[in-house]
């Protein structure tokens, strides 16, 4: 039957052997077993769809989470970059200052490049405001002398950013021989700060904690993999297959696993700020704000995809270090 | 080609499993290995494939001492040394021709090349036209054979077997023991580990006979 002598005669020394083939050659062959094993991994997954689709989702709806958190971590900064523009420093003035002085401290002031609008707010019509507004005539009636300074309203120039920029400019104010004091009115600003540092944190250790989850969950899938191909991979080490090509195939199931999990987080993520949107738009205009919710751009997108699918990668190659070292042929 | 030199193999659990073992075989020779089983046969082609490693003694093959191979190396090593099993460990869920190219896909080969050669192996073992099936459409006889062309698709200068016509009939078993004598014929230095002493018998190569884990006739040769 086959008395046929072999294509060519055999390589006597051990030193050589399979790879008599030159460099670009096997290049081309890793390339080639890279295309190949990616295929097979791709294949295997989507042969098993009801498997495969609910440990996607699993990785999805973890990612999901950090993904909205960052969104609205975004929305809040982008609206602070306008209220920024909106604090107001209110300058009372020694009560001896006259209107007339008041009026060219105001022209003075206007000049000056840090600030971009400002507002005299005489004493007498703020007092007749005070009256009309709290309807308090009979008191401010029995004052003999109009307790109130004359103010000045200033908002500062867009070009400051930032609270502490803001209180330098007040501070500086403040040392005008015709002012007596000064008020910033940015402590909400402030405070929203914190939240939203605070926020910040939050989202990373929610982000860190998820993260975790799914290279748990990654980790157990490839290791249920890796025993179901036991067999395989005894026999892959026996033929002389070295760890990275063994652990190849393991690898890009890993990184499939994290692509499909962020392509249905991407999803999820439209569907849930599509539900948002509206509630969202009528609390905006009730605060009479022409806030814009800004959704998953095409960057983050790409970064959400990006993080998934090197995540599905880690993940696997934590259970290959661990799993596949124990497999040896017997 | 193979040298062993006072090669001692303990198993962790205690069991002594190969004692003072020396031989050796030239390039190009072809012998058996027999004994009882539990004799130690499978253990001694185990140290040439590095599924183990000595506890003492030195195994040399193709001038190179395997207890300086570092277990990275391994791989690199055991593409110069196929191996026939007697379950022929061939993969159930791919065809023949993927089965036969394990080998060359894990050394990097390029596509064509593998082809090449695959198609060639199998024509030696006489399967070429079973290429596209699995092994499990295969009788018992065709999948050792699979099992051969797997070994040798690489063209390695070492061939062991251990056991490869375990599971045979007498007419088949013949018919892959000369498969083996084929290759041996070419260049390929062959070890047979069996317990067949009659198929041995019929066959003109030295025979090494082991013992609870001594040799206690090395064959013509030493």
């Amino acid at each position: 039957m086959s008395s046929k002598r072999p294509a060519s005669p055999v390589k006597k020394k051990v030193a050589s052997g399979a790879q008599a083939s030159g460099p670009s050659s096997a290049l081309k062959g890793y390339f080639s077993n890279h295309l190949k094993v990616s295929k097979l991994s791709f294949k295997e997954q989507t042969d098993r769809p009801v498997a495969t689709l609910l440990t996607c989702s699993v990785i999805g709806i973890a990612l999901v989470l950090p993904t909205l958190l960052m969104i609205l971590l975004s929305n809040i900064h982008a609206a602070n970059f306008d209220w920024d523009g909106s604090a107001q420093i209110t300058l009372f003035l020694e009560q001896k200052v006259t209107s007339k002085e008041a009026v060219e401290l105001t022209r003075k002031l206007e000049n000056r490049v840090d600030v971009s609008r400002i507002e005299f707010l005489d004493k007498d019509k703020a007092l007749d405001d005070f009256k009309t507004q709290f309807q308090l005539e009979s008191v401010v009636d029995f004052l003999d002398q109009n307790p109130l300074p004359h103010a000045l309203l200033v908002t500062p120039s867009s070009t400051l950013k930032g609270v502490p920029a803001i209180e330098q400019l007040m501070q500086q104010l403040e040392a005008l021989p015709e002012v007596e004091s000064g008020l910033l009115d940015a402590l909400w600003i402030q405070r929203l700060k914190s939240i939203t540092s605070f926020l910040e944190r939050v989202v990373v250790l929610i982000a860190l904690m998820l993260a975790l989850a799914v290279l748990l969950i990654l980790g157990n899938t490839i290791r249920l993999a890796i025993e179901n191909r036991k067999e395989e991979i005894a026999v892959l080490k026996l033929v002389g297959g070295t760890r990275p090509f063994v652990c190849r195939p393991f690898l890009y199931m890993g990184m499939l696993y994290g692509l499909g999990g962020s392509l249905i987080a991407v999803i999820l993520t439209h569907i849930v700020l599509a539900i948002l949107y509206a509630p969202i738009e009528a609390l905006a205009l009730s605060y009479q704000s022409n806030f814009n919710l800004k959704g998953l751009g095409f960057d983050s997108t790409l970064l959400l995809i990006v993080f998934g699918t090197a995540l599905g990668w880690l993940g696997a190659w934590l259970a290959v270090r661990r799993h596949l070292d124990e497999i040896e042929p017997t | 080609m193979l040298q062993f030199s006072t090669v001692d193999k303990r198993y962790p659990d205690g069991h002594e499993a190969l004692k003072q073992v020396s031989f050796s075989l030239e390039r190009g020779e072809m012998a058996f290995l027999t004994g009882h089983s539990g004799a130690g046969k499978s253990t001694l082609l185990k140290l040439i494939m590095l599924m183990e490693r000595a506890t003492r003694g030195q195994v040399i093959v193709g001038g190179q001492n395997l207890s300086a191979i570092h277990r990275r190396q391994i791989p690199y090593f055991r593409r110069h040394v196929g191996v026939v099993f007697q379950n022929h460990r061939l993969l159930f869920d791919r065809s023949v021709y993927d089965n036969v190219a394990l080998p060359l896909e894990v050394a990097g080969s390029n596509p064509r090349e593998i082809g090449k050669r695959v198609r060639a192996a199998l024509d030696k073992v006489g399967l070429l036209s079973k290429e596209k099936l699995t092994p499990i459409q295969l009788s018992g006889g065709e999948q050792q054979r699979i099992g051969i062309a797997r070994a040798v698709v690489n063209k390695p200068p070492l061939l062991l077997a251990d056991e490869p016509t375990g599971n045979l009939d007498p007419a088949l078993s013949q018919e892959i023991m000369k498969l083996f004598a084929d290759f041996n014929r070419v260049g390929v230095t062959v070890l047979i580990a069996s317990h067949d002493l009659e198929l041995i018998s019929q066959m003109p190569y030295r025979v090494i006979e082991l013992n609870q884990g001594r040799i206690v006739d090395p064959g013509y040769s030493d």
